[in-house]
């Protein structure tokens, strides 16, 4: 099938335009944690408990590592969004913000909407993503032409198709079919606005609406549970693509808006890039631009 | 075998192990990070709900609810559940009472307890009483007593 994205051929451009906003959204990420990070800094020790590839830490790093981690990231981060330096910066942009985003993970609470942004950079900065739209690109003499730019973004696509079906298979697993014709859901949603509320914190105001008409809940709970175990109809690319990906969206969009829950890399649709033809995007652009 | 060839091949075996490592975590059920078994909000969930949370004690015998920076130094409140579910179940109330004492910054309140609340949650959405019962792990002066 022509249209699907595990028969697809990319050219560098394609890889090099995800870079680019894999890098922004990430860079703007890490910017905007920095004051969270360098904060863990004055924790006490008694809370740390090494996760991931930090496991093996029975202590919090020193300080003056956690600073550095968080420059180096910054500065890589640069380097890795306008492909400068990249076999440097790409693997040190990824590499450092695997290492920060463990480490705030290994205070008490795993923050999930951080995994596929992680993953998605460790992808795109071992592979040849700056071959084209970079600095590098402008400074070489030549592209190699014996690169792969195909296989790093099908990789991306199967690495959000799996965990979304992960995130499925979470909910029958742990919740059963009582998450979906249950009052589960609805639990949830009043769960998310009191805890707010006893935390200090002001609820979705649409949450009391919502669970006064719990009868629309289990529809939507059944609607969560379909487009996450179906996450791998977007390989199929053309319009299954392009509807799942407007669900997974609205689901999101849906609990950001119920539960005040927000996972901004779907959100901000940059999750979903790499199942798209990129390099249209970005001429296309140009062209509007100049006409109008 | 071109170069292109052998890049593939190399991305082929990469895309088994990224693929294997992300569903490793299901099989052995251990969430972690990035590999993760994505278990937010997928459990059962009653109405009766047990929350952590943190109350400020004023000169006036009254309870005053804190805010999430002053209760985590964060704004997240999955972060600051979180941490404070963690402490909890560590046993160290006192220690994270004594922090959220440091943070305080109303002269008003002269204690703060660490609380694990149980609460109707259906009933507190739609402002009806909710607490069902309060257990005090810890309380702590604050710093301007």
């Amino acid at each position: 099938m022509r249209s699907s994205v595990l028969a697809a051929t990319a050219p560098p451009e394609r890889l090099a335009a995800f870079r680019a906003a894999l890098g922004v959204f990430a860079l703007s990420y890490l910017i905007l944690r920095a004051p969270v990070l360098l904060q863990l800094r004055d924790r006490t020790a008694g809370g740390f408990a090494g996760v991931g590839v930090l496991a093996w830490l029975d202590e919090p790093i020193d300080d003056r590592l956690v600073t550095g981690l968080v420059i180096v990231a910054i500065v890589a981060g640069v380097g890795f969004t306008v492909g400068a330096w990249f076999r440097v910066a790409g693997p040190a942009f990824a590499l450092s913000t695997l290492v920060l985003t463990t480490y705030r993970s290994s205070w008490g609470q795993l923050l999930h909407f951080e995994n596929l942004m992680v993953l998605h950079l460790l992808i795109v900065a071992f592979a040849a993503s700056a071959d084209a739209w970079s600095i590098d690109a402008r400074r070489a003499v030549r592209r190699s032409t014996d690169r792969d730019y195909t296989s790093p973004l099908r990789l991306s696509c199967i690495v959000v198709v799996v965990a979304y079906v992960i995130a499925g298979i979470a909910k029958l697993r742990y919740g059963g079919t009582e998450w979906i014709v249950g009052d589960t859901l609805r639990n949830h949603i009043a769960y998310s606005a009191a805890r707010l509320d006893l935390l200090g914190g002001t609820p979705s105001p649409l949450a009391r609406p919502v669970v006064d008409q719990a009868w629309m809940l289990s529809p939507m709970a059944a609607a969560s549970v379909a487009i996450e175990l179906s996450a791998p109809l977007a390989l199929l690319g053309g319009w299954w693509r392009n509807g799942w990906v407007i669900a997974a969206w609205v689901m999101h969009v849906a609990i950001a808006a119920l539960m005040l829950v927000t996972f901004p890399y779907p959100l901000f649709l940059v999750a979903f890039l790499p199942f798209f033809e990129l390099e249209r995007v970005v001429p296309a652009l140009a062209r509007t631009r100049l006409l109008g | 075998m071109t170069g292109v060839g052998r890049s593939r091949s190399i991305w082929w075996w990469i895309t088994v192990t990224v693929v294997g490592l992300m569903v490793a975590p299901v099989v052995f059920d251990h969430d972690s990070h990035p590999l993760s078994t994505y278990p937010m909000y997928s459990g059962a969930r009653g109405r009766e709900v047990t929350i952590p949370s943190a109350l400020g004690l004023t000169d006036q015998g009254t309870e005053q609810r804190l805010s999430l920076g002053v209760i985590g130094a964060s704004s997240d409140p999955l972060i600051v559940a979180g941490e404070l579910r963690t402490a909890i179940r560590e046993g160290r109330a006192p220690e994270r009472c004594a922090e959220i004492a440091g943070r305080i910054d109303d002269p008003s309140i002269e204690a703060v307890a660490v609380v694990m609340e149980r609460h109707d949650v259906v009933a507190q959405v739609e402002g009806d009483p909710s607490l069902l019962e309060r257990t005090v792990l810890a309380t702590c002066p604050t710093e301007r007593r």
